[in-house]
């Protein structure tokens, strides 16, 4: 246990070093760029005129979530591992940043599918499987918010987290199952090569955006966990 | 030998958790009834036309099993709670694995105690005729509450020990049971009619595998949830 | 047909940016919260300290 020691406690909070705000520059930039590159070299396509051009932010963003959720998977099974506390506070920060973008595929595949197919909400294997890893992801957030003692807490978000994200490869594939026997496939989105470089593009911007989410989150999260050994020490002093 | 030492700790437990609920028969018949009102309702909500009955029966029968089920795997760890019993359980000799595994048979078998209850009463309520293929249709059904109680009982022995212990418990638990409920719903209705296009077989090994892979992840997951 | 595309097209891209921007925001705003607080309560030990 490190000495009850105010400047001790200090140096947990002072590392990792911060997130430069530059950073968050360069890859808002980067968003932007890709975006306009992807909007104005995008030909129309069929009937559908521009709407593909909603791809650009919609698969980017889903792929940003599987991401998330995959450090969540990493970090979750590291500190069962190690048991080390920054391990848990990193798995959170992708939690988190992770349900953001899996809220976002959800209201873009809903935008998208609205003129697609003339209605907001379709069972379509891809939907149905964000909107239950966004559950799964909800869980792992009202779980830690349930749970009040660190050490239990980030046991049990471990736990959680681990065996949420072995059944994401399942759930998607019991959807999928599920729609193709009784219903005509959704349009598969058939990547044309014209529109692969656009997407290749936002999808490395967004990375930049979620990696400057987690990192800025994860270290507000270290702050957050000094401030609770702070008053975990003070409660110990009988204040 | 350890091994013996440690099955006869399962079975203890699984001892205890049953008489225990036994005696307490408010227990059982309390949530046995509530899925049986639940499946009432959902009678009266989907029907009454009979047509209409009849496509819902399996999913209903589910959902009353799962809605009810929650109540059974909270239930499960409260008698430890409330008399603080969970900490000398884990300072006994002996892996802590024995805990849940007992567990896991005395949930199993009340949980199936109440799903035949249900399935019957479903049976009746929805008209359903019996199939000729009503063993796979039992062998999906038990796949089926196996995938739910090891997650439910895995589930609750963090959530009975929480802060919001009837929310949490679902909103954890029933977005994990998604493939169980698409395949048992979806492998049950195949078998309640003539099956032609085979769609069970296929549903039936993926709860087979669901229950072999959370069988092992959960097991290896309790050591870590359960300290106290 | 393409000018109904339009709005959805701009209704995307908004939701993106308000979603990207505002969690920025959430984020900063939170975390300038939580420094404060850890300064403050580092304060009051140390006046605690204080012989």
């Amino acid at each position: 246990m490190p000495p009850d020691n105010p400047v001790s406690r200090q140096g947990t909070a002072a590392a990792p070093a911060p997130t430069s705000t530059l950073f968050a520059l360069v890859a808002i930039v980067a968003v932007i760029a890709a975006q306009s590159f992807a909007i104005l070299t995008s030909p129309a396509e069929g009937d559908m005129g521009h709407l593909q051009k909603i791809m650009y932010v919609h698969v980017p963003a889903a792929w940003m979530a599987f991401i998330s959720f995959f450090v969540v998977l990493v970090y979750s099974i590291r500190y069962l591992w190690r048991r080390n506390e920054n391990d848990d506070l990193l798995a959170a920060s992708a939690a988190e940043v992770g349900a953001v973008f899996t809220g976002l595929t959800l209201m873009l595949g809903m935008i998208w599918g609205r003129p697609a197919w003339g209605v907001w909400w379709v069972w379509d294997a891809r939907l149905t499987s964000t909107l239950v890893l966004f559950l799964i992801f909800v869980g792992y957030l009202a779980l830690r918010a349930f749970v009040d003692d660190s050490g239990q807490r980030a046991r049990w978000s471990a736990a959680v987290g681990a065996i949420g994200a072995i059944n994401v490869p399942i759930v998607y594939m019991s959807v999928k199952w599920w729609r193709t026997l009784h219903q005509p496939p959704s349009s598969p989105e058939t990547l044309d090569p014209a529109y692969t470089m656009g997407l290749r593009l936002n999808a490395i911007a967004l990375l930049l955006v979620t990696i400057y989410f987690i990192r800025k989150r994860y270290e507000i999260a270290r702050v957050e966990r000094a401030v609770e050994h702070l008053a975990e020490a003070a409660a110990m002093r009988g204040k | 030998m350890a091994w013996q030492h440690d099955w006869r700790r399962v079975r203890a437990i699984a001892r205890k958790d049953l008489t225990t609920e036994l005696r307490a028969k408010a227990g059982f018949n309390g949530v046995a009834s509530l899925a049986v009102t639940i499946l009432i309702l959902l009678g009266l909500a989907l029907g009454p036309d009979a047509a209409a009955l009849r496509n819902a029966a399996v999913g209903a029968v589910w959902l009353a099993t799962l809605f009810s089920g929650v109540l059974a795997f909270n239930r499960s760890f409260q008698v430890e709670l409330e008399s603080g019993a969970l900490e000398p359980l884990l300072l006994y000799p002996g892996a802590r694995w024995t805990i849940f595994a007992g567990k896991l048979i005395a949930n199993f078998a009340f949980v199936s105690l109440m799903v035949a209850i249900v399935t019957v009463a479903g049976i009746v309520l929805f008209g359903i005729a019996v199939p000729a293929r009503w063993p796979s249709l039992i062998a999906v059904i038990a796949l089926g509450v196996i995938g739910l109680v090891v997650l439910g009982t895995f589930y609750a022995s963090m959530a009975s020990r929480s802060r919001a212990r009837e929310v949490l418990l679902p909103l954890l638990l029933f977005p994990m049971l998604v493939p169980v409920l698409l395949a048992a719903t979806t492998a049950s209705k195949a078998l309640l009619g003539a099956d032609i296009m085979h769609e069970a077989g296929p549903w039936i090994r993926l709860l087979i595998g669901f229950d072999i892979v959370f069988l092992i992840a959960t097991f290896i997951a309790f050591e870590h949830v359960i300290e106290a | 047909m393409i000018e109904m595309n339009q709005t959805f097209i701009i209704a995307a891209y908004s939701v993106t940016w308000a979603v990207i921007l505002g969690y920025l925001l959430l984020v900063s705003r939170k975390g300038s919260r939580v420094r404060d607080q850890y300064e403050r309560m580092l304060g009051e030990i140390r006046v605690e300290d204080r012989p």
